[in-house]
């Protein structure tokens, strides 16, 4: 009776998923990920998103970094997800830069704001802005950098309609939901 | 037991960690973070058969199901009890099939599916309460198609809604709604507490804890996350009160706890009992404590 020999693909899964039910309902804290089988171009935290939520409805948006066969064959073994363009998309990978301008990515539409796409942002190698946060999640005004963060801001105006983000660094993960108020701290020179 | 398999080598069964399959764990997986991301707002998605009757929180069960990881320590709670057959039976369920560690301390517990009441004991960061849901449509009362209530909830088109509560008003001269009472969640969406006394209301205000939502026959998922704004609907002249009756429980003479009302002998007199036992039962160490 005491030990169940459950399979380790549904313990991990459901350790992983664990960590996105955290990092998603506390906005702009860093949440940990165990290391996986991945391809190398793929930080562990990013390939986690992907094999615990992907199955074959799921349309995967890789850009031109991640599109690789090396991508694309894990993937497709591990989640039967499907390969599709940025307007498709129900997950999305890539660097900031490459992934710009968001707005072909779909936010949703009022009677279903769900069927919108989730952005997993690889590297940290992008312009970083101090700004605060707040919103659902957040106990306290938090202080984070972010890319561009007019377009979070964008973003926010949407809502209920919107991205969610998720940005990835190694065994990171940190979110940035669509309804995350974004203000910018003035740089100071 | 669904979708097992079979280890050929050592001839041993490999079961799904918490009985769902892994395809209908990333669905609900999926309905659940979209679900986070849009507070309030509920998420249709997939049911899949359980092996209890709806009614017995089925949907309550596939998301924690979904959530359960191996070093979860699980509370499950009907009406505040811990000891009720539906209680015993999904804490079992789980027991068997996650082989999860249990408590009856609110406190202890890093998740906790509910019917009906959320516990008194203020809950911490990162706990998960997940919430049985019978009919998760406030509108349902006001508009029985699903394509109205959709359209209701995308223009935020809430005006029925008050005009109910205030012909109870006019009517009664207070709000009627005792349990289930509506609340607008990050000032967006109308959502339906489950059937909850309004007492505990206030209680999914700003809580530090993660509240998910199942509805297992009407297939959908909501959730509040942490440090939300949660409003239950009210008028500037008759603002909301979270009211309990105005007794004392008759086992640890809490005041400040929601109670249940018991016929104690057979002559009909009436006693009041806290409903949530695990606070009852603290709140009486604790006053053994002070008489020590
Ligand atoms: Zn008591």
């Amino acid at each position: 009776m005491e030990n169940y020999p459950f399979s380790e693909n549904s313990i991990n899964s459901s350790i992983a998923f664990r960590s996105l039910v955290n990092a998603t309902s506390y906005p702009g804290r860093t949440f940990q990920i165990n290391k996986l089988n991945k391809p190398s171009v793929l930080s562990n935290a990013a390939a986690t998103i992907l094999i615990t939520l992907c199955d074959n409805e799921s349309n995967v948006y890789l850009s031109k970094e991640y599109n690789t066969e090396e991508v694309r064959n894990w993937l497709i073994f591990n989640t039967g997800a499907i390969i599709s363009n940025k307007k498709n998309a129900d997950f999305v990978i890539g660097t900031w830069k490459s992934l710009l301008p968001l707005n072909e990515f779909k936010i949703g539409v009022p009677e279903y704001p769900e069927r919108s796409a989730t952005l997993i942002i690889e590297e940290t190698k992008y312009k970083k802005v101090k700004c605060n946060i707040d919103g659902p999640g957040i106990k306290n005004k938090l202080n984070i950098d972010l890319p561009n963060p007019e377009l979070f801001i964008e973003n926010n105006n949407l809502y209920p309609l919107g991205l969610d983000f998720y940005f990835t660094n190694d065994l990171e993960i940190l979110s940035i939901p669509r309804s995350t108020k974004i203000n910018i701290i003035k740089s100071e020179h | 037991m669904n979708e097992m398999s079979k280890n050929e080598n050592l001839d041993i069964q490999i079961y799904n960690f918490a009985y769902l399959d892994e395809n209908t764990k990333r669905m609900i997986r999926r309905a659940l973070l979209k679900a986070l991301c849009i507070p309030g707002y509920q998420v249709p998605f997939s049911s899949r058969e359980m092996p209890m009757p709806y009614g017995w929180g089925t949907g309550g069960i596939q998301v924690t199901s979904a959530c359960l990881i191996p070093k979860d320590i699980l509370k499950v709670i009907d009406q505040g009890a811990d000891d009720t057959t539906n209680a015993v039976s999904i804490r079992k369920f789980f027991q068997k099939t996650a082989n999860v560690a249990v408590t009856e301390k609110t406190s202890d517990a890093s998740l906790i599916q509910t019917r009906h009441r959320i516990p008194e004991t203020k809950l911490k960061e990162k706990q998960i309460l997940v919430y049985q849901v019978p009919i998760p449509e406030p509108l349902r009362f006001l508009e029985p198609r699903e394509t109205e209530t959709r359209k209701m909830h995308a223009l935020s088109e809430y005006g029925l809604m008050y005009v109910k509560l205030y012909e109870d008003i006019a009517k009664h001269g207070h709000i009627e709604t005792a349990y289930a009472y509506p609340v607008k969640t990050n000032g967006n969406y109308v959502t339906d507490p489950s059937p909850i006394p309004k007492f505990d209301n206030p209680k999914m205000n700003n809580s530090p804890a993660i509240q998910l939502f199942g509805a297992g026959r009407e297939q959908r998922i909501y959730a509040i996350p942490p440090y939300t704004n949660v409003k239950s609907l009210d008028f500037e002249d008759y603002p909301f009160e979270a009211m309990k009756a105005n007794f004392k429980c008759s086992i640890c003479g809490s005041s400040d706890s929601y109670l249940d009302e018991i016929i104690v002998s057979d002559d009909g007199k009436r006693s009041y009992i806290c409903s949530d036992t695990d606070y009852c039962k603290e709140q009486t160490k604790l006053n053994s404590k002070k008489e020590d």
